[in-house]
């Protein structure tokens, strides 16, 4: 199979954002942590990570795509090409990559670990999806279980000879999650007898060989059957499909009884499971009883981060492949000659040339935005300082909203117009676009639906000690300003974000108040609105920083082409003029709790 | 088994569209402008580097190396990271002779292999057929020349005898050719050394199954690759002529391709290969 002709992420622009924007050697050098790495090693490991994403996994995409698995003789039987695309995966050593050198791992930084999951996301999710749900389920043991079950489940997770999932969906409970029904009863052995239905279990069965370990949320129940209601009373479990008896492994109780079909990700299976139609399914509790919930979300809020990189990798990956047509594909003439002379490649028509701006706007601020919480992620891991700790913590967690769903919901937007640019042959599956369109919809869906980061932007993070988080990100926002005015960036835009910025100070100060007054509905009513006026202020800094770069690498004369720096300026241009207008006008919305949909009455849809 | 392996960074020729020749004076400019171009290894060079690996190993999990292979580079220190790059994939010790891309044509780089050969003391130079950059195919032959080492040029199968001999299978224009060449000897090779059957090497049962490709290296042995052996020789230090006999005079682009043309008949475009393009 051909590799990819498609560069599927900029490698410029990559090198650009941890060099001149993010300033990764200055990141390795404050963190101890990351001693061990240095800028050269990181530019070794992304030489053997591109290869590996456009010669290994994306010549298997097409195929995973067009034949998705199979349900036969009750187990689930994967496209042939993963089994040697997995393990080939597998020994990068990424899986287990950012964990610390006591579990025999490299303590790479999450930034790098970002940046390599792009390339190989934007490849091929299904693979890359399954390394992420089986570094997730090791991540859960390793940080709530005990030693016994590190051994027993983080290891083989960590080495790749098993995967994992996270068993939290069941037909009833999707975003509410209080309302999970699975059972756990304590039996005499120490272990849970788990009992339920789960649905949606990505990753939880194949024939890759080895184990399938769930982390799984249950309630615990008392020999009455009594049990704490809500989310209170779910506690965290390892779930095998093969449990541990006497070193030998032996069936668990935990049986497929359906494969979803899906529009997207269709590669990957998402199954239904079964727990304990025997009665003989045992779960083993990580954590305390009734943590599970704070303890999965933990977890989600680096899984959040996952999907925002896997979103940006499935844009980024169309938009390249929108630009190359656009540049190849003759069609029209140009307008001042309607009569004759040769046709021109679609890139010269002005309407071609906008979606290929927008892509190129969401693309890039989605990828500076994804990369700038990986590393407050480091930071807030591992930074030697106490408050620089707490600090970026506070930022990450304001940001992860909106990392979330940006790239998820304006992704989906971007890779459409990499279809429109196609014209009738992107809405045919002889080109690949359509595909990643179906695709990319899953990203404002799974982990947290966009609107449930809504919900946790306006009615959580930004509320969150007392405004501390916004106070933090408008600061760094003046900062940003202040930085491209000194660097000669045009003194207009920064002045525009920070009055977009003093906005939404005045936004939230507005729902606050709303809500403090005993109108929480009509604090909430908009919180979609607000969380993409939200969004527009943040990818407006993270494009503000990327033209400060690009002009100082222009005047110092930096190492890519002026051609190349003009091209962040022009993206941030676009920002400025299109989307950042759109500020007053979403805020407007927040502020009035304006009532169209709120007031439809049932019998008026 | 001793194998030393030339190895040389070039501008990625996935991107040569990007390639820009400032014009100078004749409408020739003075060099090719390599600000915002990427930088790979040559990936023939990366054949061989695979080719040596499977051919000082056993490989069978877990992989057992049983040889030595240097790689050796001509350049500036940004060519550290394409050594660090081979020895992470398993290459034992590297050697970067100091030099800049204006000190060098393909003599002098031959001249000063020759010099890291008689220091390193290998049984077999394996490399690239050729660079992807330049396209030239002159430093192999050449590096045999002044070794006075039998050569072998387009391996496309290489096979250790065992007993201080490899049959090699090469590609020429007549067909496939089987050489028999006693070591020391040097041997560039094509891409399909690398592919699953391209090297038969006796530690290695012959029921093992290579990957077709080279291998990728994993992270951990990356940032091993830094604490194995880098060392750095200055081209003056060698004692080799440094004079040029390459003089570049000038670099254009090549002309953009014309449009072409539709004929009506069969007729037509017979005429047109015989009259016009006098191809039959």
């Amino acid at each position: 199979m051909a590799p990819s002709d498609n560069p599927l992420l900029d490698d410029r622009t990559v090198t650009f954002l941890l060099d001149e924007v993010l300033d990764l050697r200055a990141h390795l050098s404050a963190i101890p942590y990351f001693e061990g790495h240095d800028r050269e090693g990181v530019e070794v490991l992304l030489a053997m990570v591109r290869k590996l994403a456009r010669r290994v996994l994306y010549p298997t995409y097409k195929a995973q795509d067009e034949q998705p698995p199979v349900f036969r003789d009750g187990r689930v039987h994967l496209h042939p090409s993963f089994h040697a695309a997995w393990p080939a995966l597998v020994e990068t050593g990424l899986l287990s990559a950012t964990r610390p050198v006591e579990h025999g791992d490299q303590q790479l930084p999450f930034v790098v670990h970002a940046v390599a999951a792009a390339y190989l996301g934007a490849a091929n999710l299904n693979l890359v999806g399954l390394a992420m749900l089986t570094s997730g389920a090791a991540h859960l043991v390793e940080a709530f279980g005990d030693d016994a079950l590190r051994a027993a489940w983080m290891a083989p997770l960590y080495a790749g000879t098993w995967t994992g999932t996270m068993a939290l969906t069941e037909p009833q409970a999707g975003s509410s999650l209080a309302d999970v029904e699975t059972t756990a009863r304590r039996a005499d052995d120490g272990s849970y007898r788990v009992r339920g239905s789960k649905i949606f279990i990505s990753g939880g069965d194949h024939d890759l060989g080895g184990n399938v370990v769930n982390l799984a949320l249950a309630r615990i129940v008392d020999p009455d059957g009594h049990a704490i209601p809500g989310t209170r009373g779910l506690s965290l479990f390892v779930v095998p499909r093969l449990r541990l008896d006497g070193g030998e492994l032996v069936d668990n109780d935990a049986v497929t009884t359906q494969v979803i079909h899906k529009i997207g990700w269709r590669g990957l299976p998402s199954i239904a499971l079964s727990f304990g139609d025997r009665d003989d399914c045992h779960g083993y509790l990580v954590g305390p009883p009734g943590r599970g919930m704070p303890q999965m979300f933990q977890m989600m809020n680096e899984a959040r981060v996952g999907v925002g990189v896997a979103a940006t990798a499935t844009a980024s990956a169309a938009y390249h492949e929108s630009l190359a047509y656009a540049f190849a594909r003759p069609q029209g003439r140009d307008p001042r000659h309607r009569d004759g002379g040769p046709q021109v490649p679609i890139v010269a028509h002005a309407d071609v040339r906008r979606m290929l701006l927008r892509q190129k706007a969401i693309v890039e601020g989605s990828l500076a935005l994804s990369l700038t919480a990986a590393r407050l992620v480091d930071v807030a891991a591992h930074h030697p300082d106490d408050a620089t700790r707490k600090t970026s913590q506070r930022l990450f967690d304001l940001l992860t909203p909106i990392v979330k769903s940006f790239p998820a919901e304006r992704g989906f937007e971007s890779v459409a117009l990499a279809l429109q640019i196609h014209g009738g042959y992107g809405y045919s599956s002889e080109y690949p676009v359509e595909a990643w369109l179906r695709d990319q919809k899953l990203n404002s869906i799974h982990e947290g639906t966009t609107g449930i980061q809504g919900l946790d932007l306006l009615g959580r993070k930004v509320v969150a000690g007392g405004g501390e988080a916004l106070s933090l990100l408008l600061a760094e926002l003046a900062t940003t300003a202040g930085r491209a005015e000194a660097a000669g960036v045009d003194p207009a835009w920064g002045a525009a974000l920070r009055e977009a910025g003093d906005r939404l100070a005045a936004t939230t100060m507005a729902l606050g108040q709303r809500g403090l007054g005993g109108d929480v509905e009509g604090m909430l009513l908009h919180s979609h609105d607000f969380l993409e006026l939200a969004s527009v202020v943040v990818i407006m800094w993270q494009h503000l920083g990327l033209a400060t770069a690009a002009q100082a690498g222009l005047a110092r004369g930096g190492p890519q082409t002026p051609a190349f720096y003009d091209g962040k300026l022009r993206a941030a241009q676009y920002w400025v003029t299109h989307e950042l207008p759109r500020v007053d006008h979403l805020a407007d919305l927040c502020v009035r709790a304006e009532g169209s949909y709120a007031a439809v009455a049932d019998g008026s849809w | 088994m001793k194998i030393l392996v030339p190895f040389k960074r070039v501008a990625d020729p996935e991107n040569a569209n990007k390639v820009k020749v400032p014009v100078g004076a004749n409408g020739l400019g003075p060099k090719i402008e390599t600000t915002g171009m990427e930088f790979k290894p040559n990936p023939f060079d990366e054949y061989a580097v695979e080719a040596a690996l499977r051919l000082t190993e056993n490989g069978t999990a877990p992989k057992a190396r049983l040889g030595e292979v240097t790689v050796v580079t001509v350049g500036g220190p940004e060519a550290d990271q394409t050594l660090r790059g081979a020895l992470a994939t398993g290459a034992d010790k590297a050697v970067r002779v100091e030099a800049t891309d204006e000190q060098l044509d393909g003599a002098i780089i031959a001249r000063a292999l020759a010099k890291v050969v008689a220091q390193v003391g290998p049984d077999l130079v394996l490399l690239g057929k050729q660079t992807v950059d330049t396209d030239s195919a002159q430093t192999g032959p050449m590096l045999a020349e002044l070794l006075g080492w039998p050569q072998v040029t387009f391996a496309v199968q290489i096979t250790n005898e065992g007993n201080g001999s490899l049959l090699v299978t090469r590609n020429g224009d007549g067909g496939v050719q089987k050489v028999r060449v006693k070591l020391p000897a040097v041997v560039t090779v094509e891409d399909r050394v690398s592919y699953s059957g391209g090297v038969t090497s006796p530690p290695t049962p012959a029921t093992h199954k290579y990957a077709d490709g080279v291998r990728f290296a994993p992270l951990p042995a990356i940032m091993q690759a830094k604490k194995k052996p880098l060392e750095v020789k200055k081209l003056a230090d060698l004692g080799v002529d440094t004079a040029l006999s390459v003089k570049y005079l000038g670099f254009e682009p090549p002309p953009a391709r014309k449009a072409g043309v539709k004929v009506k008949t069969v007729a037509e475009l017979v005429d047109k290969l015989k009259n016009e393009a006098k191809a039959i």
